[in-house]
């Protein structure tokens, strides 16, 4: 019965998902590799690059179909906020114990969600996709929509340069080697501060630009911050802290299980990625490409 | 030693005595989701409730007394709707409870009813587990219709599909999908012997990708299919579903029972809905044919109350929650919950989508279902259901 | 260098004080005041347990509900279903989850900081997934409601007692058993195991070093630490009337640590004092406005920046200056 284009349909259903959930992993994998900071907001920025997407598509409505714009313009926005929030507060607890980190980032998931619900309430909102990806090609039997080629594609272009950027330039040298010994760095005249603030910014554009790049396939919904943070946080973690390669084939191998696991067990996709962590980290407790953590 | 006394000063301050307010209004309890992906259904239920209160008081109350709404936000858990429904009853001496969505909130707060002898009237919740003979009790009531109507009406609506013989379903892994899909497959194999089940999808609530199930599903090749996908998770699961084909794949035979009908979901998707499925709602709101002028007039006014362009499909629930209960008090000529849980069963009372009566047996009303297909109208920059037909319970239930 | 009052203050028992005042609350307060004490007894005997883990022996766990919930199911389901006393449901609910802690323990103490954290998250998600979906034992999604009390019949025919409602007597019940509870986790802080956790936290390396098996010392906490949150979780499903999928769901997790940061983790009584503010603010909050995680959200920020060691924390240096000052104007 498992014919070979249906396998092909079903791995590309997979690879979808996982691009869709490493689109926002990506942001929170450099954070949380290399600033060793757990951004629970990180979800609260994807929240707010949809709906701030949502919001300019309308302004923009009368005028022109301006969903390119918007999604750079709330990637943009999102990261304004995210260098704001690192400047003003996340930086004065580098040094404490991760358990206040968290407890920081925790409440700015509180106060963001709050904040979203005040400014556009708890309508569903959606916006349409661009009318230049509305279509599909056809695969081996499989249809696979543009737009969903076109996330693949920019899920595959952030590995490369997320990869590119952290081995081959001066910075990414100087962001690995934060990874490893901040004090040191910092003792060797390196600018850390702006350091962390550069990447904090990038980590949140990552997370404006993916939750405006959701939108036209999927429910804008309060709520939608928490319910992807754990997911996105768990696929880091499979891949293993700081490894960028890491959190693509963590999000590569998740998507695959789902689209397999739930032909085995129908039900499966309610425990499916904890599942997989618990199954992988028993098996490797530093994730597949992680390190031991000091 | 000072964490101590931290500890004793605390302690003493909550020994204060909360002053009790004077009780001249009648007081409805209602916890209800305000945050949270539920807040998109909790939120219009709660806007219908105060406008109901609004319009009772503005004529007078009930029993010369106005009525007053606590709301609170239960987040859509049943243990926050326990804990609020509990402070509700003992620090605001509340009369009356009403509130909660979700099939697993109502059921935990018909227990508090239970225990404190206070009416509960369940707007929305629909498991057949809220007054099965195990857990009926003489203060719970339920407005809404249930899992079992939901699967019936919607396998009516596929066995009338001639040409159908291959069937799936989809619907979010939890008791309600569950319930609803195993309603649906007894009703449709007893209605048409000659229709198979060749898929079942059990997506979580708030998945954000459906594309595996949607390829897993369309893989077996259906000719129609019952989903019970509704609100923020519908939109998602349209909007993923079409550009795969999956709505042409089954002629638009779809049959949706999680009140997609509604303008909510209507407004969300814009023209990306699918157009041409059929679905359920409480209420169609839009109703270009036949609108009974109750209607029109409650219409009318929830746009004015809500100040929104169009209105929304759930807020008749918490509408009608509240004419209820002002029928129940009335009727009972008192606001003591034991004489007006006794004057409800049997009660009728007129809503503006036609009259509805307490079984006094299962303490259900009949009501049921609009069932019609979603089409495209220039008048609306959405999808309106065509001709709502109205289905009651009557046939469907056992 | 104390005034002779300060002295006679240290000399009070305050637990003591404090237990008897709670004590009474039933007789001297409202049936809200007694409700909200209940769960303020509830809440900080699970958050004092894992502060076992967090402050004690420095392992961050995101997924002490589990356990919390393992013990609520357990004596929920012997209770209702099968009609057990709560004499046996009870201990039943602490093996059960200690028994949970173990299996899920053993392999989460090979990890370290943030893998432990998120192995222990899996796991609580896990056990969620299995109170949300095995219908014919847990109830599934719509939870098991209508736990009954437990039999405290024996009280009305005590003087006193009989005048009180079935949730007073299951308070005083409450208060008891959270009493003991507490009392018994002071004593093995307090005892050379307790010590060792506390080397763990402060330099696993050099404990190792030494010769101390630090996974075994470590996977002995999280037994413990489970077994007390399923004592709390027990209580919670009687209190709360139901015992639902909800209390192991991750937030309720959140939840708990929020109560016992805020009360700060370096003090034993912190997480007390953290659950009875957390339950106290929300419940007047939300009586006024939906907009409650705006305001924790606002409430953890200060705490995070003004007051780093928690309330317990802030006060104990708060207190710890006023002495100072007053012993150098004493000095001077």
């Amino acid at each position: 019965m498992a014919d070979a284009s249906f396998l092909f349909g079903q791995f590309l259903g997979g690879l979808t998902t996982a691009m869709f959930l490493f689109l926002i992993a990506s942001g929170l994998s450099l954070v949380f590799g290399v600033m060793r900071v757990l951004n629970f907001a990180h979800g609260s920025f994807y929240m707010i690059g949809a709906y701030l997407a949502w919001q300019v598509v309308q302004w923009l409505a009368p005028i022109l179909h301006g969903f390119w714009l918007a999604a750079l313009a709330a990637a943009l926005g999102v990261a304004l906020l995210g260098g704001l929030i690192e400047r003003l507060l996340l930086r004065h607890i580098y040094g404490r114990e991760e358990i206040y980190q968290l407890l920081l980032t925790y409440a700015l998931v509180l106060i963001l969600g709050d904040a979203a619900k005040a400014l556009w309430g708890t309508h569903q909102l959606s916006v349409s996709r661009p009318p230049m990806l509305a279509g599909g090609i056809e695969a081996f039997g499989a249809i696979l929509p543009a737009y969903n080629l076109f996330i693949m594609l920019i899920g595959a272009a952030i590995a490369v340069a997320g990869w590119l950027v952290l081995t081959r330039s001066p910075s990414g040298r100087m962001v690995r080697a934060a990874a490893l010994d901040r004090e040191m760095l910092g003792a060797l005249g390196a600018n850390v501060g702006a350091l962390y603030t550069g990447m904090f910014v990038v980590s949140s554009f990552l997370a404006g630009l993916s939750g405006a790049l959701v939108t036209p396939i999927q429910s804008i919904v309060p709520g939608m911050d928490v319910e992807i943070i754990v997911e996105a946080f768990i696929v880091v973690v499979i891949g293993g802290l700081g490894s960028f390669w890491g959190t693509f084939w963590g999000s590569v191998i998740y998507g695959q299980v789902l689209s397999f696991g739930i032909l085995i067990l129908p039900g499966f996709s309610l425990f499916s990625v904890f599942a997989l962590m618990a199954v992988i980290l028993i098996v490797r407790p530093w994730g597949l490409f992680g390190r031991p953590l000091r | 030693m000072m964490p101590q006394r931290l500890l004793a000063v605390i302690v003493a301050a909550s020994l204060v005595p909360v002053a009790a307010a004077a009780q001249s209004t009648i007081k409805i309890g209602y916890p209800m989701p305000l945050s949270g992906p539920a807040s998109v259904y909790g939120v219009p239920i709660v806007k219908g409730a105060e406008m109901a209160v609004q319009e009772i008081n503005a004529s007078g109350g009930v029993l010369g007394r106005k009525l007053e709404l606590l709301t609170r936000d239960s987040k859509a858990s049943a243990d926050e709707a326990v804990r609020l429904a509990r402070e509700l009853i003992i620090k605001n001496s509340v009369d009356f409870l009403s509130g909660t969505l979700t099939s697993a909130e109502a059921p935990a707060v018909s227990t508090i009813a239970k225990e404190n002898k206070i009416v509960f009237v369940a707007p929305t919740s629909k498991t057949i587990q809220l007054v099965s003979p195990a857990n009926l009790h003489p203060y719970i009531f339920r407005l809404a219709s249930n899992t079992d109507i939901d699967g019936r009406t919607g396998a009516s609506i596929i066995a009338g599909w001639k040409e159908v013989k291959r069937v799936a379903t989809i619907a979010p892994d939890y008791a309600y999908g569950r319930d609803a899909v195993g309603a649906f497959v007894d009703f449709i194999k007893k209605a048409r012997p000659d229709i198979e089940i060749v898929d079942q999808q059990w997506p979580k609530l708030g998945q954000s990708d459906f594309t595996p199930f949607i390829t897993a599903q369309m893989a077996k090749k259906p000719d129609a299919v019952f989903c019970d996908v509704f609100g923020g998770d519908f939109v998602t699961f349209a909007k993923q579903a079409a550009p795969l084909g999956y709505f042409k794949a089954i002629d638009n035979r779809l049959a949706d029972g999680g009140e997609v009908g509604t303008t909510d979901a209507a407004q969300a998707l814009g023209k990306d809905y699918p157009y041409g499925i059929w679905s359920d709602a409480y209420d169609p709101v839009i109703w270009p044919e036949n609108e009974p002028a109750a209607h029109k007039t409650y219409i009318e006014h929830l746009k004015a109350f809500t100040k929104e362009k169009y209105a929304s499909g759930w807020a008749i629930m918490g509408y009608a929650s509240i004419l209820a209960l002002a029928e129940g008090i009335k009727k009972a000529g008192s606001t003591n919950s034991a004489k007006v849980a006794k004057a409800m069963l049997g009660l009728s009372f007129d809503t503006p989508i036609g009259k509805l009566t307490f079984n006094p047996k299962t303490h259900e009303t009949e009501m049921g279902e609009f069932w019609g297909q979603m089409v495209k109208d220039d008048r609306y920059p959405f999808a309106i259901m065509k001709n709502p037909k109205y289905l009651s319970q009557g046939p469907f239930t056992d | 260098m104390t005034s002779p009052a300060a002295a006679a203050a240290r000399r009070v028992p305050w637990t003591l004080v404090v237990f008897l005042v709670a004590f009474t609350i039933p007789w001297f307060g409202s049936r809200y005041e007694t409700f909200l004490a209940t769960q303020i007894a509830i809440s900080a005997l699970f958050a004092v347990s894992l502060n076992l883990l967090l402050g004690t022996t420095g392992l961050v766990s995101f997924g002490h509900v589990a356990y919390f919930g393992i013990g609520s199911y357990v004596c929920g389901i012997l209770m209702k279903t099968y009609g057990l006393p709560f004499a046996i449901a009870l201990p039943a609910a602490a093996f059960g989850a200690s028994l949970g802690a173990l299996v899920f323990g053993f392999f989460c103490v090979r990890l370290t900081r943030i893998y432990f954290a998120m192995l222990t998250l899996a796991f609580s998600q896990i056990v969620w997934a299995i109170c949300f979906k095995w219908n014919d034992v847990t109830g599934g999604d719509q939870g098991l409601p209508d736990v009954p009390y437990p039999d405290l019949g024996w009280m009305s025919s005590v003087p006193l007692l009989d005048e009180l409602r079935v949730s007073d007597h299951f308070y005083l019940l409450t208060l008891v058993l959270v009493m003991l509870s507490l009392a018994a986790m002071q004593r093995i802080i307090a005892s050379p195991f307790g010590r060792m956790l506390t080397t763990i936290r402060e330099n696993p390396e050099r404990a190792a070093s030494i010769g101390l098996d630090v996974r075994g010392y470590e996977l002995a906490a999280f037994v413990v630490a489970g077994g007390f949150a399923g004592i709390a979780g027990a209580l919670f499903g009687i209190f709360n009337r139901g015992v639902f999928a909800d209390y192991v769901y991750w937030p309720k997790s959140a939840e708990v640590m929020i109560m016992t940061i805020l009360g700060g983790i370096d003090h034993f009584w912190g997480p007390v004092v953290g659950a009875a503010t957390l339950v106290l603010l929300n419940q007047e909050i939300t009586s006024y406005t939906e907009y409650w995680p705006l305001v924790l959200g606002a409430i953890l920020l200060v705490l995070l920046f003004a007051f780093p060691g928690g309330i317990a924390g802030g006060l104990a240096a708060g207190f710890a200056w006023l002495r100072r000052k007053r012993a150098e104007r004493a000095g001077a």
